[in-house]
């Protein structure tokens, strides 16, 4: 009797190692190279064109931006869903979801503080461009667990460069006039343009160059 | 209790090591030697050796190639290895659901 038990637990212990070890091997693989070429030719646009047309306000700045980040998810879900289609597999695998679920509370936590920031009155173009570089670092690093390890190393980027930027701030010496307003002006998209249009072409090529045939979520 | 599920696993997968390679791999279509030693915890020697012991029983495929000229090495499921991962997990299973039914 107490060998039947024994195995039986034994079974269910097995079981669950041989579970554990299957999620945490299927790590999410689909191609990122496009998206994030994509996204980041549709970043240096988009900072070219605040640069040009002096979208200088807080409500063209976030609108500009928003719309740029609502047209990278856009064509992210239609790139992932086609490599779906192709592989014949499921769009919300388990890995997908497990990616979505890491990502999110950061996502969810900058989108927060961004809009809480503003809503106290705090209208600081610079601030409110190194938070979406740090909270977006921490999304990519929590979905980094169950990506490509270049992915937490790329998270990292972001916030230790976000990181930097406040401190060079902070240390910066302040000087009234013109100077002061035109870097004021110019410092946020030149900031974006770099993290989410430069930086972004240079970890799809990477990825291009990197990225195996076979993609599978 | 029927004794017979228990007598019928895998003798090679039913290593500890060789069940854990096993259980990643069925999970992913490829996984290199380096996600399979740091997935696992395993040591250079440990893993090389449950390979080929899989290897050997056509349970895995062993490829090797270069990435950014640095040699790669990926292991796989073969169709045969998948079959045997199946049948083992359903035996598993039996004998997990032949207690709970007594």
């Amino acid at each position: 009797m107490q060998s039947i038990h024994m195995q039986t637990n034994w079974a269910e212990k097995n079981l669950q190692t041989i579970r554990t070890l299957m999620e945490r091997s299927a790590v999410y693989r689909r191609a990122l190279a496009p998206i994030m070429l994509f996204a980041g030719m549709l970043g240096i646009l988009a900072a070219a064109i605040g640069l040009i047309f002096h979208l200088d306000s807080i409500s063209s700045f976030c609108a500009l931006w928003l719309s740029t980040a609502a047209v990278v998810v856009v064509v992210a879900f239609l790139n992932t869903r086609l490599q779906a289609i192709r592989d014949k597999e499921a769009l919300w695998s388990p890995p997908t979801r497990r990616v979505a679920q890491a990502a999110l509370p950061p996502l969810f936590s900058g989108m927060f503080f961004s809009s809480a920031f503003l809503f106290v009155g705090i209208y600081n173009l610079i601030i409110l461009v190194l938070m979406w570089l740090f909270f977006y670092g921490c999304a990519l690093h929590a979905a980094g667990f169950f990506m490509q390890r270049s992915t937490k190393a790329f998270g990292w980027i972001f916030i230790g460069m976000a990181c930097a930027a406040i401190v060079i701030l902070i240390c910066l010496p302040t000087s009234n006039g013109a100077t002061t307003m035109e870097f004021d002006r110019q410092c946020p998209y030149w900031l974006m343009g770099f993290f989410f249009g430069a930086l972004h072409l240079v970890y799809g090529t990477y990825l291009y160059l990197t990225e195996k045939g076979k993609n599978a979520a | 209790m029927n004794q017979e599920p228990f007598l019928q696993l895998d003798r090679v997968i039913h290593e500890k090591g060789r069940l854990a390679i096993m259980s990643m791999l069925a999970a992913s279509p490829e996984l290199s030697f380096t996600e399979l030693r740091d997935g696992l915890g395993m040591t250079d020697g440990n893993l090389t050796t449950h390979i080929k012991a899989l290897q050997q029983e056509g349970y895995v495929s062993v490829a090797k190639s270069y990435q950014n000229r640095r040699p790669l090495t990926t292991c796989s499921l073969t169709a045969s290895g998948r079959k045997a991962f199946t049948e083992y997990i359903d035996l598993l299973e039996k004998i997990v659901r032949q207690n709970k039914y007594k």
